[in-house]
C-alpha cells in the first residue's frame, strides 16, 4: 500500500517535527545557562553566564550591582542596609539563587542538568 | 497530479495530528513558577500538570491571606491586636497555631516558646533596629516570656494573656503555610509541586517524572557549598541555622534565634538544625527548638520521638549528625554520624 517514496516522507515530516519541537523547547528558555533577574517577582533580564558582565541596577528599591565572571555571579555592591547579598559567596548552580530582600532583587541561575544539580535548597 | 495533492493532504493532515499530540503532552507536563516576597521573605512556587495555573493562583491568595493574618509588622493584623487588646475571639488560623503552638512548647520543655517576642524586638530583629539589650533589660523582659499563662479556652474560641506578654508566630508560620499550600494542591489534584518559602522547602509528591526531589542543604561555611543533599518525596525539609538573620557590634555576631530562657542569642556549638518530616508546621517548630536544645538535647529528644521526624545537626567543626531514618537518602561529603535511636 505505502510506496518507499511515502515511507521516506513520513520519516522526514516527523525528524521535521522533532527539530521543531528541539528548538521550541530551547527557543522557551528551558535550557542554557542563564542567570535571571527578577525584581519584586517580575523579570528584569537575562543574561548568559558564560559571558562576564556586570549588572548595575538602580530603581526606587535602590542600588545593586551584579557581577557575572568566570562561570560564577556574586554581587558585588548593594545599598540595602542588611548587606547579606553582598555577604553571599558566589552561586555556580542551577536552583542557587541571591536575595536582596530589601531592594525584593533575586538572582537566579538556570543551568543545564549536571550529575550534581539539586532541586532547591532549604536555608 | 491528484496523487500529488493527495499527498500533499496526507502530509498536512500529518503535521495537524503531530503537532495536536505534541500540545497536549506539553500542557500535561507543564509546569508554573511564581516568585513573591511575602512574610518578610522571598517565595518560589512550582507546580506540574494540568491545573498548575489555578493551583499556584489559589497558593499565592493562601499565602497572602495568611501574611496578613500573622504579620507583626501590621497594625490589622490578627497577631497584632491580640497583641495589643490582650484578648480576642480567634480565627480558625490563629487558633490551630495556637493550640499547636502550645502542644510544642510542652512538648519540647519550653525550648519553642511564641511569647519570646519582647526579647527579639528588644534585640532589634522585630524591626531591624538592632542593638545589645542589657542584663537588666534582659532579664525584665525574661519575666514575661511564659507559654503557660496564655489562657484559651477552646470551646468558646478566646484567647487572654497577660498585660506584658507579646505573641509572635514567626517560628511556626512559614511552616504552617507551607503546610497548607500543600492542601490546595492536593484540592487541585496535584501530583507534583515544590515550594520554597524563605528556605523552608515543602514537597508535594515526586518530581514529574516520578524522581525523588533532590533538596540541598545551605551550608553556612564559605569553603563549603552545601552540607549535603536529601532526596524525598511528600516531605517538608526545614532548616534552622544562626546564618539566616544577624549582626554584628564590636566584633560579636548576635543571630536573631533567642533562647526563651536565657533571653540571648542561642551558643551551644550547633550552627544549623535541619529538619525532615511530613508535617511542615512541625518541621518548622522542631527546627527552631531543637537549635535552641543545642546537639546532646537535640539527639535525645529525637530518641524519644523518631517517628514524628528525622534530623540532621551541623556542629562548629562542621561535623554532621544524621538520624538512622534518612540515612539512605542524604548524601553528603562532610563527616558524619548516623543517630540509631538504641
Amino acid at each position: 500500500m505505502f510506496k518507499k517514496k511515502d515511507v521516506t516522507l513520513i520519516i522526514a515530516v516527523l525528524i521535521l517535527a522533532g527539530l521543531i519541537a528541539a528548538f521550541l523547547r530551547i527557543y522557551s528558555g528551558e535550557t542554557g545557562e542563564t542567570v535571571r533577574i527578577m525584581i519584586d517577582g517580575n523579570e528584569y533580564g537575562s543574561y548568559p553566564l558564560g559571558e562576564d558582565s556586570v549588572i548595575e541596577i538602580g530603581n526606587a528599591f535602590g542600588y545593586n550591582r551584579i557581577v557575572i565572571e568566570n562561570g560564577e555571579v556574586f554581587m558585588q555592591e548593594a545599598d540595602c542596609p542588611d548587606q547579606y547579598c553582598v555577604e553571599h559567596k558566589a552561586i555556580s548552580k542551577t536552583n542557587e539563587t541571591i536575595v536582596c530582600l530589601p531592594h525584593k532583587l533575586v538572582v537566579e541561575l538556570h543551568v543545564q542538568n549536571r550529575e550534581d544539580d539539586f532541586d532547591s535548597i532549604a536555608q | 497530479m491528484k496523487e500529488r495533492w493527495k499527498r500533499v493532504l496526507s502530509v498536512g493532515v500529518l503535521m495537524i495530528v503531530g503537532i495536536t499530540i505534541g500540545l497536549f503532552l506539553r500542557d500535561d507536563n507543564k509546569s508554573v513558577t511564581k516568585n513573591l516576597f511575602a512574610m518578610d521573605t522571598y517565595m518560589e512556587l512550582t507546580a506540574y500538570g494540568r491545573n498548575s495555573e489555578e493551583a499556584v493562583e489559589a497558593a499565592v491568595q493562601e499565602i497572602q491571606r495568611l501574611d496578613a493574618l500573622l504579620s507583626t509588622g501590621s497594625e490589622m493584623s490578627e497577631v497584632t491586636i491580640v497583641n495589643r487588646e490582650k484578648k480576642g475571639s480567634l480565627s480558625e488560623d490563629y487558633a490551630y497555631l495556637l493550640k499547636r503552638s502550645m502542644e510544642l512548647w510542652k512538648l519540647t520543655d519550653g525550648a519553642f516558646d511564641i511569647t519570646v517576642y519582647p526579647l527579639m524586638q528588644a534585640w532589634g530583629f522585630a524591626d531591624k533596629k538592632y542593638r545589645v539589650p542589657s542584663v537588666t533589660e534582659i532579664e525584665s523582659l525574661l519575666t514575661y516570656v511564659d507559654t503557660s499563662k496564655i489562657s484559651y479556652d477552646e470551646t468558646t474560641n478566646e484567647v487572654v494573656i497577660p498585660e506584658q506578654a507579646q505573641i509572635d508566630f514567626g517560628g511556626i508560620a512559614k511552616g504552617y503555610t507551607s503546610s497548607m499550600v500543600a492542601q490546595i494542591m492536593k484540592k487541585y489534584h496535584i501530583q507534583s509541586a515544590m515550594f520554597n518559602l524563605g528556605g523552608n522547602v515543602q514537597t508535594v509528591g515526586t518530581k514529574a517524572d516520578g524522581s525523588l526531589w533532590r533538596i540541598a542543604i545551605k551550608s553556612p561555611y564559605d569553603n563549603v557549598p552545601y552540607l549535603g543533599v536529601i532526596s524525598i518525596a511528600e516531605k517538608a525539609v526545614i532548616t534552622s541555622g544562626g546564618y539566616e538573620r544577624y549582626f554584628e557590634e564590636d566584633g560579636i555576631r548576635y543571630h536573631h534565634i533567642i533562647n526563651p530562657k536565657t533571653g540571648m542569642p542561642v551558643q551551644n556549638g550547633l550552627v544549623s538544625v535541619t529538619i525532615i518530616c511530613e508535617d511542615g508546621t512541625m518541621a518548622d517548630g522542631l527546627s527552631t527548638s531543637l537549635f535552641v536544645m543545642g546537639k546532646e538535647t537535640a539527639i535525645s529528644f529525637w530518641k524519644a520521638h523518631s517517628e514524628m521526624f528525622d534530623m540532621i545537626l551541623c556542629d562548629e567543626e562542621c561535623k554532621l549528625y544524621v538520624t538512622e531514618g534518612i540515612k539512605e537518602c542524604f548524601s553528603t561529603e562532610l563527616e558524619y554520624e548516623i543517630i540509631s535511636k538504641y
